[in-house]
């Protein structure tokens, strides 16, 4: 027995050390100014790993391509990213490895639990920590200090949702809403903000429908949405979660007309869904791969590098890069001060910053950190996106 | 003077007193005694991160303590000690954060809070044993989550709750070096409350309980008062955890107490091994240092998060998965029981006969 254990190890090791000697790169070029290394914490074996993965790619890809061009200012820099399986306790050691010992000045992070229980610490440790996760409670200035949110957050975006379905509402009677979404505080963060507007709009509100991030069923929930007569209803989830919504819905014919946030609407969604996915409508704050803007051109010259193109990757590469992009130009912005205080007050001086069209301009003053109120919406038509408006916001 | 180089042979006591010690050998007493001087000393030896990371493994010991209080000693199985925790969080942080109690009143009151609603949920243990039980206090995990996430009102739902660090006369607890005196000190009194435990009374009848509750019975042992002790005090346990690990935080909100954590709580006491207190320390220090470890080694050979990433990373939890697996095939016991066989082999050595 004692042998299989070592054989077990040994093999372990062996494993690793192949591993290991196909990893090795080749040593970056000598260069004479410092190296700026911004810290990641970031999930690509938990549960949002599907989102996550592309996500950091994309962050990972827009550090590549600008030491390509010569780095920062000259400065070559560096993603430290770790990947926390979407634990908040691995966040946590992930946050003081970053912090404490590799000496990060500033993170991009992830979910909303982890960049919420590191708010406290990032506040006092004062590092600028631009997240994934669009949470409302993430702009309160006085609670975090050091957080960032990049784009509408998901009560903005819920919002926006809403005027436009109150502005294009045909009849005379109230449009009846219902909120599919779920329990957690991802799911649930809208929540409050979302209603009231829809109340002030005049909306009709019918029941909450509540399902799991990875339910495969939604059968209950779509014929209570049925029963209810809901003429819209806003999808705060995955797009997993989405496309189980939108297949069950289609099954039972329920007439809802689905509006999806950030998270519960890109490519994968017609994947998943396929022709249940027409007619479905999402709050798109990026931009898709391959769209008519200015900024795809870097993206793409990018993949070509690395003899890809914009099919092997998907809205969240985007997204990855242009908060990569937000939080370098943050870092310029600093004047040389490559410290917390220093690139907060860089991020802070980004004043209609101007993503080339891969997302809405951004703005952060020492006011708010609420990045934009802008988001486009997007609909899935005959298996493709077609948006159906500019860059708008609920105001 | 004894010589602290030849090994003991046996001991001899000569009253109940010593006989009833903890540590019989004075080898014993004297490397307890190294172990917390190292303790004592270990921030000024090592940078913040590291301690970070014992406060993390700390707060795991104080829950792993006591969810093997309840499954090791007495034999019932709970997958809502995460929720546990989030209870004695919450109680605490509404004490500190909104009512403005101190924390050395929320601390307690915070576990005792925990002990209630954990010894309700134990209830239900008189009827139901194994795999029913399990499904009971699942029940519990979920209605607990529930309750967080739809009561703003108390707990302030999603958003969170942020609550203030603890303070001794002027110091303010805030850094990781002052909060992992106060978390060694915790762990240290849970450590030696459990360890005399399973010495009284109670303890005694915690263990009968879980040999055969019906012989248990039959001797004259109240089994549901000693069932619901055993989850109360459990819970107890958790809920000084939890409260613990908010005001560390310095925030809570509902997706900390999840079932995922039940779970490795859960997995921390079988790889430390079930009943024994040593073993659910070893658990949480394994179960906190293997992802950690894995992560170091994925970067070493991986180069970073660079080109081979997600093939190392997968192969990390994979890892994981099967130092699991290893654990429960080759040594159920869990590192208790092996570190029980390499003491004894070296107490033996050379004469292992």
């Amino acid at each position: 027995m004692k042998k299989r254990g070592l054989a077990v190890i040994c093999l372990l090791l062996a494993a690793a050390l192949l591993a290991g000697g196909c990893g090795g790169g080749s040593a970056p070029p000598a260069e004479t100014k410092k190296e700026i290394v911004i810290g990641g914490i970031i999930d690509l074996t938990g549960p949002t790993g599907d989102v996550g993965s592309p996500f950091h790619d994309g962050a990972q890809a827009y550090f590549k391509y600008l030491n390509g061009k010569g780095g920062l200012d000259g400065h070559p820099v560096r993603l430290e990213a770790i990947d926390y399986a979407y634990e908040i306790k691995r966040a946590q050691e992930a946050y003081n490895k970053l912090v404490k010992s590799t000496g990060v000045p500033a993170i991009l992070g992830w979910g909303t639990g982890d960049t919420d229980a590191l708010k406290g610490f990032v506040a006092k440790d004062e590092i600028p920590y631009l997240s994934g996760s669009y949470s409302e409670y993430l702009t309160d200035i006085e609670a975090c200090p050091y957080n960032f949110v990049l784009a509408a957050s998901y009560s903005d975006q819920a919002r926006i949702a809403l005027k436009w379905a109150k502005d294009n509402w045909p009849e005379a009677r109230a449009p009846k809403l219902s909120f599919v979404y779920n329990n957690t505080p991802f799911g649930t963060s809208h929540l409050e903000d979302a209603k009231s507007f829809a109340q002030e709009l005049g909306f009709e509100l019918v029941g909450d429908e509540v399902l799991d991030l990875r339910t495969l069923d939604a059968t209950t929930q779509m014929l209570n949405l049925k029963n209810n007569g809901a003429d819209f209803a806003i999808i705060q989830g995955t797009s997993n979660l989405a496309a189980t919504v939108l297949k069950d819905a289609r099954k039972l014919e329920v007439p809802t007309q689905f509006i999806g946030l950030n998270w519960a609407f890109d490519e994968k969604i017609v994947q998943l869904a396929g022709v249940a996915a027409n007619g479905y409508i999402g709050v798109v704050p990026f931009a898709f791969p391959g769209e008519d803007v200015a900024g795809m051109a870097d993206i793409k010259a990018y993949l070509e590098s690395k003899g890809k193109g914009f099919g092997d990757v998907n809205q969240k590469f985007v997204q990855g890069w242009m908060s990569a992009m937000v939080m370098l130009e943050g870092v310029r912005l600093s004047g040389g001060d490559f410290t917390g205080p220093g690139i907060r007050k860089g991020l802070e001086s980004l004043s209609g910053f101007d993503p080339a069209g891969l997302g809405a301009p951004v703005t952060f003053t020492s006011e708010s950190h609420r990045g934009s109120v802008h988001a486009r919406l997007a609909q899935v038509q005959d298996g493709g996106m077609v948006y159906l408006t500019d860059w708008i916001s609920y105001k | 003077m004894r010589n602290p180089l030849v090994m003991d042979c046996g001991v001899f006591t000569s009253n109940y007193r010593e006989d009833m010690a903890i540590l019989h050998h004075p080898g014993a007493k004297l490397k307890v005694l190294v172990v917390l001087v190292f303790f004592l000393a270990l921030p000024f030896m090592v940078n913040a991160y590291y301690v970070s990371v014992v406060n993390l493994i700390g707060i795991a010991i104080i829950g792993a303590v006591g969810l093997n209080i309840l499954v090791g000693f007495t034999g019932q199985i709970s997958i809502g000690h995460g929720a546990f925790m989030g209870v004695g969080a919450y109680a605490a942080g509404m004490m500190t954060a909104t009512l403005g109690w101190s924390f050395w009143i929320a601390l307690p009151a915070g576990g005792l809070a925990a002990a209630l609603v954990g010894g309700l949920f134990g209830i239900p243990s008189l009827r139901l044993k194994g795999l029913y039980l399990a499904i009971a206090t699942l029940a519990a995990q979920v209605i607990i989550e529930f309750g967080i996430i739809h009561w703003p009102a108390l707990t302030r739902g999603p958003a969170g709750m942020v609550l203030p660090a603890p303070t001794v006369g002027g110091l303010v607890l805030n850094d990781d070096t002052t909060f992992y005196y106060l978390i060694l000190a915790i762990t240290v009194g849970a450590v030696v409350f459990a360890l005399n435990l399973f010495r009284t009374r109670t303890g005694r009848a915690f263990m009968a309980v879980r040999d055969r509750d019906l012989a248990a019975s039959v001797m004259g042992i109240n089994l549901f008062k000693y069932k619901v002790a055993a989850f109360a005090v459990s819970s107890f346990y958790a809920g000084i955890a939890g409260a613990l690990w908010g005001h560390y935080l310095g925030v809570i909100s509902p997706e900390y107490f999840t079932i995922k954590v039940s779970i490795l709580f859960l997995a921390m006491i079988i790889i430390g091994g079930l009943g024994s207190v040593m073993g659910a320390i070893y658990g949480a220090c394994f179960m906190t240092l293997l992802p950690i470890f894995l992560r170091e080694t994925a970067d070493y050979f991986g180069g970073g998060l660079g080109g081979l990433t997600h093939i190392m990373l997968a192969m990390q939890e994979a890892v994981f998965g099967l130092l699991i697996i290893l654990f429960l095939i080759f040594e159920p016991e869990g590192l208790a029981k092996m570190w029980r066989k390499v003491k004894d082999y070296f107490k033996l050595w050379p004469y292992s006969y």
